[in-house]
């Protein structure tokens, strides 16, 4: 195997802050390599240098021998070094063959050649062993999974020798990962390499072959085997700690809380029938269930975000006024948004307008908004989440993943919000702070919030929740108390639908 | 100022001509601007035994819609005028915006074997053809003011004079300022869309009338023939210029602009000379309480003139106090020069703008 | 956040916990964390401060090319007259881009409401009916988008572009086309009253700025527009009537056509159909060139106001110079392009 990619000593800063201070890597032909380190520690940056998004300040980078700086995207694609991001950068009204060849089409005086470019695209959608996806189909009709594969493709038709893959998991379901790594499998036989970034270790453990660790900037240890290392040493590494979930212990006592949301018998057509279920002060509920389930669906309806076909939504008692966020959210609801840059947060503004923007109505003074009132609220808010940091006036896009998630957070407790439904609280949240986001979860439901909590990942639900509601294919198939389920027990019931 | 002002503003017009028509009707309903003043329109003359009925014949006319005063005047005249006659039957067609709209009405008209047919062009180039056509079955046009590309497609031609229109203003402008003995005064020209023909030649003729006196022109800026550029425009020109003795405005629409910064500055050291001849400033020449002390027509009254070309034409006659037993062919009207002394002669002949 | 109890194993209280080792950065790193923020909004103050530095230029060239003319109150007055109408129309049409839309339909409804405001009838009732009248007419409008737009989900670019078709058409016919001139002698005392020197229509413009300003910045509907403009799906799913909320808009950029519609009645003593033309570009241009993003969420109303003026500022030292129409247009154009270039280097 022959060194593909060398980056020695690399220095980034942005006004104010060092991203990547001195990152060593190097990655051999046809191996995967992982990527690890909290949110923070520079992997992104580190991997938009090497993608030629970022110019470094110092340091050195090498490709197939011979030292390089890739001016821009564009050229780090040609050369051969293809990144694949979190957010999926498809153009969803696009097909997939166009979305595969764009910028690069296939045509002949200007005049696009439709059939060359779909046989072509069904012959790199093979190689990733997913001949079946047809190149005609639209992008914006996809599951997440499916458009990692038109990622992949579209990598592989630039001829990519490194593909650089961002938290590929994290939107993806266990099916859709074990069949991820096949395709990685495929692609590294084929001699191409990977750069694998995640926080989830069991996965590491499966996929990779050696690891590079981060930690503020640095690189603090690299070249360790992946499947050998162990994990408490691998933890250290990142977080200074020893341990990879740490779920908070639930309280000794059965839960006497009053009930707070009942879900009476709703349904909408194509997404989910005949669903009911309660919420308790201070409950936390999990809702388990593969992506398309009908799991985000159920919770935004009984946010309001979706109007009910029919059935009952009711906060203590009181019939919710269907299909209305405005409703849902004077009832005391509050929804963390699954997609927590595009639902949830409004990135150009400071962290302080991001909390109170829910709690305006409480601010006004004849319309005015009493700043200072709210400022000092807002910083009592965000210091009790710890917010790091804790400038209210700070832009909230430069804050960590795991940090903006508190910032949402943090706008529910500015409301004294009494339900709040998670959806996916630890997507795109580092080891460290996922058990931080856990410890605050449980202290909100001990201060007799309810929570209806949606994760994709079952230990997390297993983990966190008092009581676990499974759908498969829009159907509620299980209700009980966490403590009675296993893991295998949950993946049986959303896979097979082998009802508990 | 012509109908050629519509012609320069096309993509209004695109825009909001079909929603004009549906509000209309909606619009009755709702309020009531109707104003009592209709204006008698202007007629010729009788002078001679032409105006004996003959025989009777049918005039077909097409002219654009109305969208600002002269316009609107056009059409009016023309119809008044017809009625005067008991020899006349008039034949008009929808009014239209549209070229080929325009062309097809006149087809119309060739086919129900019209006697003469008074066409004003919404554009002179483009509907030439069609005036081949009619001359070509026999039947004279007469084509008013937007001349059509070739004489072979009118029997006569009857217009304004836009450099006639300068040539006047200059003119009223030049003596009263010699008069008054100015040896260098400031002279303002408020000037309509600077790119059009019309508003060219009207500038030129204005210049050559003041270089015969000596005089050159201080300040020219362009409005756009609405008030509200003439406001603006003028407004600006008053800041410029902290003395003027004369002002030309082109057009007596954008006049009313022109007048309110006037006012608003409080200025009043100068005279104004308008453009057009609506009746409006008009009442304010004979008023005599402003700074507008004259005006220079550019007559919508040539379309009833036309009417009684027609008419003579299709009978066969000639002009009465003319030798030649035919209607001339060329017929291109003064830019009458409206002051104080002789504003009652003129007033019923203004259009309301 | 209510009381905790101290039993929980993780009670340590959420404020007083010690920080975690993973997030303890480095001193300098988190001396530098304050920065961002902070040069971000001095930046941000820069992107007004390149205007007026735009605007400095203009007045030197004001000067150099036509002397203490350029300089006198009464051109400074006449130039703050010039843009108090485009600039009244600027400040509705700021909250409706920021609140991510756009309103083409503004010149239309200066135009219907002037028109509806002048009628005959309308002015047989005297000014404050004539007042009333073109402000219920551009709400009235504003309405009519803003419903269309919010619940009947068209996209504004259509709906306006609709409205100001239609909103012309309508005052054309009207008008029949004419101009109406104003009898009613205290609306065109309007634009010739002087308060304390300064031109009421000024200070209308003024006031409608210091209002607009306050309604952006500080209060919950300038919050709310903000938010409903930078995300509208994470402004619904926390809880604000996105729908209500971009209706409003709509009607507030109308009811500031209402009060164009009035000052401009008062400039001209006329309400005509020809009225408010190319507003909806004018506008837009001064919102985009002070700053403010055409995608929502972000932007500024000195910026807009400042756009506005500077465009207003140009046409007058043209004019002041006798330079030609066609060398007007070249030059603004090229104005706009330097002026937003120019911004450009000052954020980045």
């Amino acid at each position: 195997m022959n060194a593909l990619l060398t980056v020695t000593g690399l220095v980034k800063s942005f006004p104010g802050v060092r991203a990547v201070d001195g990152a060593n890597l190097d990655v051999q032909e046809g191996e995967v390599h992982c990527l690890l380190g909290q949110n923070g520690a520079g992997k992104s940056t580190l991997i938009k240098v090497l993608s030629g998004a970022h110019k470094p300040d110092a340091g050195e980078i090498s490709w197939r021998g011979s030292p390089v700086s890739f001016a821009s995207p564009l050229a780090a694609l040609r050369a051969g070094l293809a990144t694949i991001y979190q957010e999926l950068d498809l153009v969803d009204g696009l097909t997939v063959a166009e979305n595969i060849f764009l910028g690069h089409e296939h045509s002949a005086l200007g005049f696009s050649r439709r059939r060359a470019a779909a046989e072509a695209a069904t012959a790199l959608l093979s190689r990733l062993g997913h001949g079946e996806i047809s190149p005609t189909r639209l992008v914006g009709s996809m599951s997440a999974a499916g458009k990692q594969i038109v990622s992949l493709a579209r990598a592989l038709s630039h001829n990519a020798r490194l593909i650089v893959m961002d938290e590929p998991s994290a939107v993806l379901d266990s099916g859709e990962v074990d069949n991820l790594f096949r395709v990685i499998a495929q692609l590294t036989a084929q001699g191409v390499a990977i750069i694998y970034i995640s926080h989830r270790l069991d996965e590491i453990r499966v996929v990779g072959d050696r690891v590079t660790v981060l930690k503020d900037g640095k690189t603090v240890a690299s070249g360790l085997p992946a499947k050998s290392t162990p994990t408490a040493d691998l933890v250290r590494l990142m977080t200074g700690r020893d341990t990879e979930y740490a779920f908070p212990a639930r309280p000794a006592g059965q839960h006497t809380g009053r009930e707070l949301l009942t879900v009476r018998d709703i349904s909408r057509p194509g997404e989910f029938t005949g669903v009911s279920f309660t919420v308790h002060a201070g409950e936390i509920v999990g809702l388990a269930g593969l992506v398309g389930s009908g799991r985000s669906e159920i919770v935004e309806t009984v946010y309001g975000a979706r109007k009910p076909a029919a059935g009952q939504i009711l906060v203590d008692g009181r019939r919710l006024r269907p299909g209305s966020v405005p409703a849902a959210v004077r009832a005391g609801m509050g929804l963390c948004p699954e997609e927590r840059k595009s639902q949830g947060l409004l990135l150009y503004e400071a962290v302080y307008r991001n909390v109170s923007v829910s709690s305006l109505a409480r601010y006004s003074r004849g319309g005015f908004v009493a700043r200072s009132r709210e400022l000092a609220d807002v910083a009592k808010a965000i210091g009790d989440l710890d917010v790091r940091p804790s400038d209210p006036r700070r832009a909230v896009r430069t804050l960590s993943g795991g940090n903006q998630q508190k910032v949402v957070l943090a706008r529910w407790l500015l409301r004294d919000c009494r339900l709040l439904i998670l959806d996916e609280p630890t997507r795109g949240v580092d080891v460290g702070a996922r058990g931080e986001l856990y410890r605050l979860i449980r202290e909100l439901a001990g201060s007799g919030v309810g929570v209806l909590l949606v994760s994709s990942e079952i230990p997390e639900v297993l983990g966190l929740a008092d009581r676990v509601l499974v759908v498969r294919a829009g159907r509620l198939l299980h209700d009980g108390p966490a403590a009675q389920l296993t893991e295998t027990a949950v993946l049986d019931m959303v896979m097979e639908g082998a009802a508990a | 100022m012509t109908g050629s002002r519509a012609a320069a503003t096309p993509r209004r017009r695109f825009l909001t001509g079909g929603a004009a028509a549906g509000a209309g009707a909606l619009l009755a309903a709702c309020t009531s601007n109707t104003t009592s003043s209709s204006n008698s329109a202007a007629q010729t003359k009788a002078v001679s035994n032409n105006d004996k009925p003959g025989k009777p014949v049918t005039i077909g006319f097409s002219a654009p819609q109305a969208d600002h005063g002269w316009i609107a005047a056009i059409s009016k005249n023309a119809a008044a005028q017809a009625k005067q006659y008991s020899d006349v039957t008039f034949q008009p067609v929808a009014a239209t915006n549209d070229v080929a709209t325009q062309i097809s009405s006149i087809k119309t008209l060739i086919t129900k074997g019209v006697d003469a047919i008074v066409v004003l062009p919404f554009d002179g180039k483009a509907l030439t053809p069609a005036g081949l056509q009619a001359m070509n079955a026999g039947i004279p046009v007469i084509n008013l003011d937007r001349v059509f590309d070739t004489p072979r497609a009118y029997r006569t031609w009857i217009g304004g004079n836009n450099y006639g229109m300068g040539l006047a203003a200059g003119e009223y402008i030049g003596n009263t300022l010699k008069q008054q003995g100015k040896t260098s005064p400031v002279i303002a020209e408020v000037a309509g869309i600077d790119n059009l023909q019309l508003t060219q030649d009207r500038s030129r003729g204005f210049r050559d009338a003041l270089s015969a006196f000596g005089y050159t022109v201080s300040i020219r800026q362009a409005a756009q023939f609405t008030v509200e550029s003439g406001q603006n425009v003028m407004s600006n020109i008053l800041q410029a210029k902290s003395h003027i003795d004369a002002v030309w405005n082109h057009d007596d629409d954008q006049g009313i602009g022109v007048l309110a910064a006037i006012n608003q500055a409080h200025r009043s050291e100068f005279f104004m000379v308008g453009g057009a001849g609506s009746a409006n400033m008009m009442r304010m020449i004979k008023a005599d309480n402003t700074v507008v002390k004259c005006t220079v027509t550019y007559p919508p009254t040539m379309a009833s003139s036309a009417i009684s070309l027609a008419r003579l034409i299709s009978q066969g006659k000639g002009m009465a106090d003319l030798t030649e037993r035919e209607v001339p062919t060329f017929i291109m009207l003064n830019s009458a020069t409206v002051t104080k002394a002789n504003v009652d002669k003129y007033l019923p002949l203004g259009f309301e703008s | 956040m209510t009381e905790r109890t101290d039993d929980a194993p993780a009670a340590q209280g959420l404020g007083r916990r010690p920080a975690r080792e993973g997030l303890q950065a480095p001193a300098a790193g988190r001396l530098g964390l304050r920065l961002p923020a902070s040069v971000a909004g001095r930046l941000w103050e820069l992107r007004s401060l390149s205007l007026v530095g735009v605007l400095v230029l203009l007045a030197i060239a004001g000067v150099v090319t036509s002397g203490g003319n350029f300089l006198s109150v009464s051109n400074v007055l006449n130039i703050l007259v010039s843009s108090s109408i485009i600039g009244v129309v600027t400040v509705g049409m700021t909250f409706v881009i920021i609140g991510g839309g756009i309103d083409l339909s503004v010149g239309g409804l200066v135009a219907l409401a002037s028109v509806w405001a002048t009628t005959l009838s309308s002015q047989q009732y005297g000014a404050w009916a004539m007042v009333v009248c073109a402000l219920l007419v551009g709400m009235g409008a504003g309405l009519v988008n803003g419903l269309l737009i919010a619940y009947g989900r068209l996209v504004p670019f259509i709906v306006t572009l609709a409205m100001m078709v239609a909103s012309r058409g309508l005052a054309e016919a009207m008008s029949g086309k004419k101009t109406q001139l104003v009898t009613v002698q205290s609306i065109n005392n309007i634009a010739t009253t002087n308060v304390f020197g300064i031109p009421l229509l000024v200070i209308i413009f003024a006031a409608v700025v210091l209002v607009g300003w306050i309604v952006l910045n500080r209060t919950t509907f300038g919050r709310r527009t903000f938010a409903v403009g930078g995300n509208t799906e994470a402004a619904r799913l926390a809880g604000i009537d996105v729908r209500r909320h971009t209706a409003l808009l709509y009607v507030l950029s109308g009811l500031c056509c209402g009060i164009a519609a009035i000052m401009i009645i008062s400039l001209t003593t006329t309400g005509s159909s020809t009225h408010g033309d190319l507003y909806e570009l004018d506008a837009i241009a001064a919102v985009i060139i002070g700053g403010t993003l055409l995608t929502g969420g972000k932007g500024t109303l000195v910026g807009s106001i400042l756009g506005a003026l500077v465009f207003t500022t140009v046409t007058n030292i043209f004019v002041l110079n006798n330079l030609a129409s066609e060398v007007q247009n070249i030059a603004k154009g090229l104005i706009i392009v330097a002026a937003v270039l120019l911004q450009r280097r000052g954020t980045t």
